[in-house]
């Protein structure tokens, strides 16, 4: 659970907004007349302004899930809720959503992507820049505001990305392995930004990656899947004190942490 | 690009595409020979198509001898054309310096239609086949030199710096090495250099020719003798077809080659 | 790119404008310093290739001549009419097929056979079919051009990323802030080019048809002026439609130069 901390910044009240629910969750789809299950029995109970990993094998459907959990895919089986209500389509009111190419718009500044979000609902140009240079400043973007993407490094692209997440203060925020495509040192400084991001704005935070050391590093709560069909075969509390550092990555109890995960893990990825 | 993903149970009680474009194919060449005997169509405008072909047999030896006169000048086009603009786009293309001045102009003056000068070779050379030549040679020249010079920029590196660590010489370098990594280009060149030969060709002989298939179109057009009309343009499509045809059977001889071959490959 | 270059703001613009002229600049001194010499050794006669200086004053003589500027007139409206009819023609049928992926199974590999054809050898079938018109100009026009604008169509909606289209979806966009906000400048730098291109197409179809058979027209003049031997006047016109098409050619490719960024 975040510590609550004496913070001059605004945070996202910790009500009933950001909690997550998933119950009875199952997908299966079939191509060319045959049926694959993509995932069973999912249920999830995420509390608000937690930071949730889900962690798993490649192709076991821990992406799914959480487009799922956006609202841009539908289950077979099972309910979403976000904030108590179900969730049957994008919301980006509820849950602002981060991916892993940045995907941001070649013929938009930094700001105008940011903007983008509200530019699709008429909100007025001078109100909409003014939330967008404020977001890109959270994300430590100031100054960039009038860059093209293609003159942006892949971190700095993630954090407007990032940003772009923001712009409508949701009170969850879903990312699908947003630093996968960046270099290591990338992306441990991008982990500790997104943390600190967190710890400002107070929000849900559910972070689907492959990495353990992301997974150990960043949760509160790590959920750990298997391999197709995906099950949840662990949930594991995180108990290493925050703020996290990278010296903590050196300790014993992170390397318990990791290992517990990979033994999960290494018996899946090899049926 | 589609948002739809249509259900995959749909997909197999489909048609395969190839069946229909066969069996569009068929309701064209049906609909040609039915609607203009219903006259729904002016018979000026789209002869039957056994009219069509019926005054191409019947007149075989004028467009057999017509066409032999148009072969001959594209032969020899296309050896000045493609030839001199495959050699010259090997050597170019490997000069980085007349790469970078000759593409851009290339491709400013692709903008102009070469069409307008045809005028200017029949002033200067008469109505023979030389100014057909003249034309037709230049107009397929520029696109092989340029292909030939862009597709020497994708031969892998590697295989001049091992080149160059044995001290090849330069014309060693171009024959051993270029040359051959090269085919899948050149052929590539050879096909739109060799096109545009044969339009060049065709279009000089209808503008202002005395013999050759384009000339006998013409001739026909102003004779308003619409089955004849369309009988030549039936020969010079069957002969852009053919050479199509010669140019794959060159690209599927040299297969092992090009897939050998960064650029090979990437053409396959 | 590291975040340092990125920070420090290294990105070369390439010297696009400035070198590009020079070249032009070069190009034309080489031309005409050929041309002359050519008639200074004695290689062409005057009558067959006269000097730059009369081409250049005949040139400037023609664009103040009532007739020519008629014929201009005609020409300009001939391709204007085409080009206007092609463009969002092939722009829409080529969405339309390209929304459909049976559809473009079965018909893509036609349209790509039928642009194989050489459009130029049909122009006696559309005389045959309408006489010698201003319409069957422009038919004509219409027919070498709608092919690539086809092509290049299919092109750009296949550069449309799904990624961009899942990121609006994703952010509540309606289908038409989907189509207007992403597809539309995705597409764009291929749809200019194909402006570019098809306006290629588009001219030497109707130049073409003109110097064939017409009444009126630039290639009618440039067809009367070469059977006649009026070579100054031949040559001035070439120039004059040359030096028109560049600048139309390169004004576009400016434009594509603007937006080559937004290629996705």
């Amino acid at each position: 659970m975040a510590e609550d901390k004496t913070n001059t910044k605004l945070r996202v009240v910790s009500s009933l907004a950001g909690a997550v629910a998933v119950r009875g969750l199952g997908h299966t789809y079939n191509t060319s007349g045959r049926v694959t299950q993509a995932l069973a029995d999912i249920e999830l109970d995420i509390k608000p302004g937690r930071f949730v990993v889900i962690v798993g094998p490649s192709g076991c459907g821990k992406s799914s899930l959480l487009m799922m959990m956006t609202g841009l895919v539908a289950p077979t089986s099972g309910t979403i809720l976000c904030g108590g209500q179900p969730m049957t389509a994008p919301d980006p009111d509820r849950v602002g959503v981060v991916f892993q190419e940045a995907s941001l718009y070649p013929w938009l500044t930094a700001q105008d992507n940011v903007e983008f979000p509200l530019s699709l609902r008429g909100i007025p140009k001078s109100e909409r820049a003014a939330r967008a240079r404020d977001k890109l400043a959270l994300v430590g973007l100031t100054g960039f505001e009038d860059r093209y993407p293609h003159e942006l490094s892949g971190g700095m692209k993630q954090r407007v990305s990032i940003a772009r997440g923001l712009v409508q203060n949701p009170p969850i925020l879903m990312l699908d392995e947003p630093f996968a495509a960046l270099d290591e040192q990338t992306r441990i400084s991008m982990g500790d930004e997104l943390l600190r991001i967190w710890e400002e704005t107070g929000k849900t935070v559910i972070f689907v990656t492959h990495s353990l050391t992301e997974a150990a590093y960043l949760a509160d709560e790590i959920i750990v899947m298997s391999a197709r069909p995906g099950r949840i075969i662990d949930r594991i509390e995180v108990d290493l004190p925050r703020p996290r550092t990278y010296a903590m990555m050196a300790t014993p109890r992170f390397a318990e942490l990791r290992e517990r995960i990979w033994n999960q893990i290494k018996t899946q990825a090899s049926e | 690009m589609t948002l739809d993903i249509s259900s995959p149970a749909a997909a197999g009680r489909r048609i395969e595409p190839g069946t229909v474009r066969a069996l569009l194919g068929l309701g064209v060449l049906v609909a040609w020979e039915v609607l203009p005997r219903a006259g729904l169509i002016p018979s000026l405008f789209l002869p039957p198509l056994s009219e069509t072909l019926g005054a191409l047999v019947s007149n075989w030896r004028d467009y057999g001898w017509h066409l032999l006169v148009s072969l001959r000048a594209i032969g020899v086009s296309m050896l000045i054309a493609c030839g001199l603009g495959i050699v010259g786009g090997l050597l170019a293309g490997s000069i980085v310096s007349v790469r970078r001045i000759a593409q851009p102009l290339a491709s400013g003056l692709y903008a102009v239609p070469f069409v307008i000068l045809y005028p200017l070779f029949t002033a200067w050379f008469g109505i023979g086949p030389q100014a057909k030549i003249a034309f037709a040679s230049i107009y397929g020249l520029l696109p092989c030199l340029l292909g030939t010079m862009a597709g020497v920029q994708t031969i892998d590196r590697q295989y001049v710096t091992v080149a160059r660590s044995l001290r090849a010489t330069r014309w060693q370098m171009i024959s051993r090495v270029l040359l051959p990594a090269a085919i899948p280009t050149v052929l590539s060149a050879f096909r739109v250099g060799g096109a545009l030969v044969i339009v060049g060709i065709v279009v000089a002989e209808m503008l202002t020719s005395a013999e050759g298939i384009g000339y006998l179109i013409t001739r026909y057009r102003t004779l308003l003798d619409s089955p004849r009309v369309f009988a030549g343009i039936l020969v010079v499509v069957a002969l852009v077809f053919a050479f199509d045809e010669l140019v794959k059977l060159l690209e599927r001889r040299t297969r092992h080659w090009r897939l050998s071959t960064r650029s090979g490959e990437s053409t396959t | 790119m590291t975040d340092a270059a990125a920070e420090t703001g290294i990105r070369r613009q390439r010297v696009g404008g400035a070198g590009g002229l020079v070249t032009w600049a070069v190009a034309l001194a080489v031309l005409f310093g050929t041309w002359q010499a050519t008639l200074a050794l004695g290689l062409m006669q005057p009558e067959l290739l006269p000097p730059v200086g009369d081409v250049l004053a005949t040139a400037f003589d023609l664009v103040r001549r009532p007739s020519f500027l008629g014929h201009v007139g005609v020409t300009l409206a001939e391709i204007s009419v085409a080009f206007v009819i092609a463009v969002p023609l092939g722009v829409l049928l080529g969405i339309a097929i390209s929304e459909s992926p049976y559809w473009s199974q079965v018909l893509k590999p036609i349209v790509f056979l039928i642009f194989s054809i050489p459009k130029t050898i049909f122009l006696p079938m559309f005389i045959l079919a309408f006489g010698i018109t201003f319409g069957q100009k422009v038919g004509f026009g219409v027919f070498s051009t709608i092919f690539i604008v086809l092509i290049s169509s299919f092109s750009a909606l296949e550069s449309i990323k799904s990624d961009h289209v899942r990121v609006a979806r994703a952010y509540g966009a309606t289908r038409s802030q989907i189509a207007w906000r992403v597809y539309l400048p995705s597409m764009a730098p291929i749809l200019l080019e194909a402006v570019r291109l098809a306006m290629i197409f588009n001219l030497t179809g109707i130049l073409l048809a003109e110097m064939y058979a017409s009444r009126a027209g630039l290639g009618q003049l440039i067809a009367n002026w070469g059977e006649n031997f009026m070579l100054k006047e031949l040559l001035a016109g070439i120039l004059l439609i040359s030096t028109a098409a560049i600048l139309f050619n390169e004004a576009v490719r400016w434009f594509e130069r603007k937006c080559e960024h937004w290629r996705t």
